[in-house]
């Protein structure tokens, strides 16, 4: 297995010249600054020789003070070796662009397309650039650079006038001042893109074919985002996603927050997997500065992450089933009465249901109350009967064998292609789980087995997700038997400001691959965060897999993916 | 084969549904057991609270108010602010409670607090004190309060009185011009602090309060 060192070495001797600036973080992490002129060859000569076959994302950075801006190229590989490059690509702030991947990497269409909206890169090459996030009227604005004051400029509350429409609505305008007129600035025109409606009306070739909207008010995944399909009878020909319908923007409010209350909005992003994301930006913000845990606390963390895990694959495979079966039949209700008791035990330790905010730079905020881990004990043991009781009644209902096997399948290739994470790489057959990948806190210490399906279709990612469960409970149960006492949160002093610095921090959220990637500049705030969902990632992959179904599968193949809009949406 | 299975996945939910299970169609009469790490309603002890605003500093919502509230600890808290907080905001984090230098503000297991309108879940510290003091008990704290600032001030009059008369003592073989200029600072500062201090316990105090400077 290859390491960083040797990942930067190769680099530098196949393209001499090409690494600006380099460090080698640890075995697993390389930080490196690419000459842009040669991103594609250094990504190419990666993803080819050196096994880089998974791009993982890809963060925009506005450094103001410096007039430049960077892409973060983030790279690792499925399972060949534990390497996470990040490669940055700088260009200058006045006509920002940099050669787009999407030609070597399917999925860094949407990343680079969320880049382009929001700091306004250019990327040269990408087929599609298209808002995918933000609404028509915000295009143009680049609202993650940090000189955007707000729309209209609210900031200063002098430019932005209320206008009253005709139909009675109160609508907020931004008239230019006299200078600005006689500059010609404010004038520019803003590029105009095809509207997602005409985009899909494009496609439309005869009179058979018709335009389904399956959202984004739909029951399909629980939050709203615009799925519709193109449809000729009952095949689907085409699928067409748009999101943004819950954007809000956390990445730059956390830049506007102080490091601690970040922790709060990271709650937000996912309220089902609240935990793994706390632990993300904790860890991640702990790394920058150095900080030990201490080994109770990494227990107390692994305890509840994995129990989050059970609760959130419950209410996912719940909601699926009520999605393929309808109400009446499905377990939807047995699901949730099971979730109630571990969710109880999460709150008898957090003091909340869902929005834990628990985690802490260093440490965890409680420590177990007493009789936890013989109500666990108790708990435990009926969530493992009850699961092996689920996962049999799924193996042989035939009912629903006949409706769900071979559905939405992905071959394992595929799915490394498309980045996938999480169950439904898994499902599969492919062995990526981040608690292996990249382990944090305890998991080396922890026996666990990383769940697999085999023919990576919805019925296959629903039993993952319930083997999954078993492994959990498996996890807590050592983790009881090995917990030791001591402190739950480190001695050291935590500062006010946090030491400039970057690190970038992988967790396996129950949805898959969770990554933040925080910059702090030394200030009290941070200065970027940058958050990798496992479901927007999973999310890309939903249209090319919709094409060719059946109008009822589209929504069987969606719900197995258990989507959470809200997470992609950040 | 088919059948049995099917009948199978059928009698599950019947054999389930007659095993004891938990329903929340009890409340509002029976209350949910909640456990005592339970992130409710604040609890405030007005007693030790000693109105740093640390609370209000760090709450990320900002629904953290500091008012006036009569029944603190005048000794602690000379301007008598106290968080309120506007629930309409809140989002039971916990930041407030773990910030406390003295741990006096803590979150308790009451949950509910509808109101009729928005200000009725605006919480006064009224509401949220959980420890007071009786009127009697403040009366007798502000006097002590009054009785140590007066003193404090006594003390700083006369130390900064000192303070003057041996700096200038100090100064007189150095040049006239910042002799002076020397003297005059720690006067001057002696002036606001007596008026601050004055101000920061009541209104009666400040009518005494010069009063005393003056005499001494
Ligand atoms: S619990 Fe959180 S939101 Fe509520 S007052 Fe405290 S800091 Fe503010
Ligand atoms: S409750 Fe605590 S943090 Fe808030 S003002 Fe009082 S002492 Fe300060």
């Amino acid at each position: 297995m290859i390491n960083a060192s040797e990942v930067l070495s190769s680099i530098q001797s196949a393209f001499p010249g090409a690494v600006l600036d380099s460090r080698v973080e640890s075995d697993r992490r390389l930080w490196a600054t690419i000459d842009s002129e040669k991103i594609l060859d250094v990504c190419k000569h990666l993803s080819t020789k050196l096994n880089f076959d998974h791009y993982s994302g890809a963060a925009g950075v506005d450094w103001i003070a410096r007039n430049e801006m960077e892409v973060v190229e983030i790279m690792a590989s499925h399972g060949a070796h534990q390497v996470v490059a990040m490669l940055k690509v700088k260009t200058p702030r006045e006509n920002p662009s940099v050669r787009s991947l999407t030609g070597l990497y399917w999925n860094a269409n949407w990343y680079e397309r969320e880049i382009w909206e929001m700091f306004g890169i250019n990327f040269e090459g990408h087929p599609e650039q298209y808002p995918l996030l933000l609404s028509d009227e915000l295009m143009g604005a680049w609202p993650w650079r940090k000189d955007y004051k707000g729309y209209p400029d609210l900031t200063t509350g002098e430019r932005a006038i209320q206008i009253t429409t005709p139909e009675g609505y109160m609508e907020l305008h931004v008239p230019p001042t006299p200078a600005e007129v006689e500059a010609g600035t404010v004038v520019k025109e803003r590029p105009k893109y095809p509207s997602f409606r005409e985009r899909e009306e494009k496609e439309i070739k005869s009179d058979a074919e018709m335009i389904m909207h399956l959202g984004p008010q739909h029951a399909m995944v629980p939050g709203p985002f615009l799925l519709d399909i193109l449809v000729e009878g009952e095949r689907v020909k085409k699928a067409f996603l748009d999101l943004g319908y819950i954007h809000k923007g956390i990445e730059k409010i956390m830049e506007n927050r102080s490091w601690l209350q970040g922790i709060t909005y990271t709650d937000r992003m996912c309220y089902v997997a609240s935990l793994s994301n706390n632990e993300c930006y904790c860890g991640a913000v702990e790394k920058i500065l150095g900080l030990e845990v201490p080994l109770r606390a990494q227990y107390i963390r692994v305890i509840l992450e994995e129990l989050s895990r059970i609760q959130s694959h419950l209410i996912g495979t719940g909601e699926f089933l009520t999605l393929v079966a309808g109400v009446g039949y499905a377990p939807w209700q047995y699901m949730i009465m099971d979730r109630e008791k571990i969710i109880s035990l999460i709150e008898s330790v957090t003091g909340a249901r869902l929005t834990h905010t628990f985690v802490r730079f260093g440490g965890v905020r409680n420590d177990l109350p007493e009789g936890f881990a013989e109500q666990c004990r108790k708990v435990l043991p009926f969530m493992k009967s009850r699961t092996e009781e689920f996962i049999e009644l799924f193996a042989q209902d035939p009912i629903y064998s006949l409706r769900m096997e071979n559905i939405g399948s992905i071959a394992p290739d595929t799915a490394k292609r498309m980045g996938c994470s999480g169950r439904v790489l898994r499902a599969a057959g492919v062995a990526y789980d981040m608690r292996k990948e990249d382990p944090i806190l305890v998991y080396p210490d922890l026996d666990f087995k990383v769940v697999t399906g085999t023919r990576g279709d919805s019925a296959d990612r629903i039993d993952v997700t319930l083997r999954e469960i078993l492994e959990s409970i498996h996890i807590i149960e050592q983790c009881l038997d090995k917990i030791p006492s001591g402190p739950i949160k480190t001695e050291a002093k935590i500062p006010k400001k946090v030491p400039a610095g970057e690190a970038y921090y992988r967790v396996e959220d129950p949805r898959g691959e969770m990554g933040m990637y925080v910059i702090s500049d030394g200030g009290d705030k941070p200065y970027r965060v940058k958050v990798r969902g496992p479901f927007y990632a999973t999310f890309q992959t939903l249209t090319p897999l919709l094409e060719g179904v059946y109008i009822a599968d589209a929504v069987a193949i969606a719900g197995s993916m258990d989507g959470c809009p809200s997470e992609a949406d950040r | 084969m088919l059948k049995r299975n099917m009948i199978k996945n059928f009698s599950w939910p019947l054999k389930t549904a007659t095993r004891e299970i938990e329903i929340t169609r009890l409340y509002p009469e029976v209350m949910m057991e909640l456990p005592a790490a339970e992130r409710g309603i604040h609890e405030l002890d007005a007693t030790t609270c000693i109105g740093c605003a640390s609370c209000a500093r760090i709450c990320p919502n900002s629904c953290i108010e500091m008012v006036h509230f009569k029944f603190g600890n005048p000794l602690k808290n000379k301007k008598m602010q106290f968080p309120q907080i506007d629930y309409g905001r809140c989002m039971f984090c916990g930041l407030c409670v773990d910030e406390c230098p003295v741990e006096c503000l803590t979150m308790g297991k009451k949950v509910t607090m509808a109101g009729w309108e928005r200000k009725d879940i605006v919480k006064s510290p009224d509401f949220l004190a959980t420890k007071r003091f009786s009127d009697k008990e403040v009366k007798d704290l502000e006097a002590e309060a009054k009785r140590i600032a007066a003193e404090k001030a006594a003390a700083k009059k006369a130390a900064a009185k000192d303070g003057a008369a041996k700096e200038g003592a100090a100064k007189k073989p150095t040049k006239e011009g910042a002799s002076v200029a020397e003297k005059k600072k720690p006067e001057a500062k002696a002036k606001p602090e007596e008026g601050s201090a004055a101000s920061e316990t009541k209104k009666e105090e400040s009518k005494a309060e010069p009063k005393e400077g003056g005499a001494s």
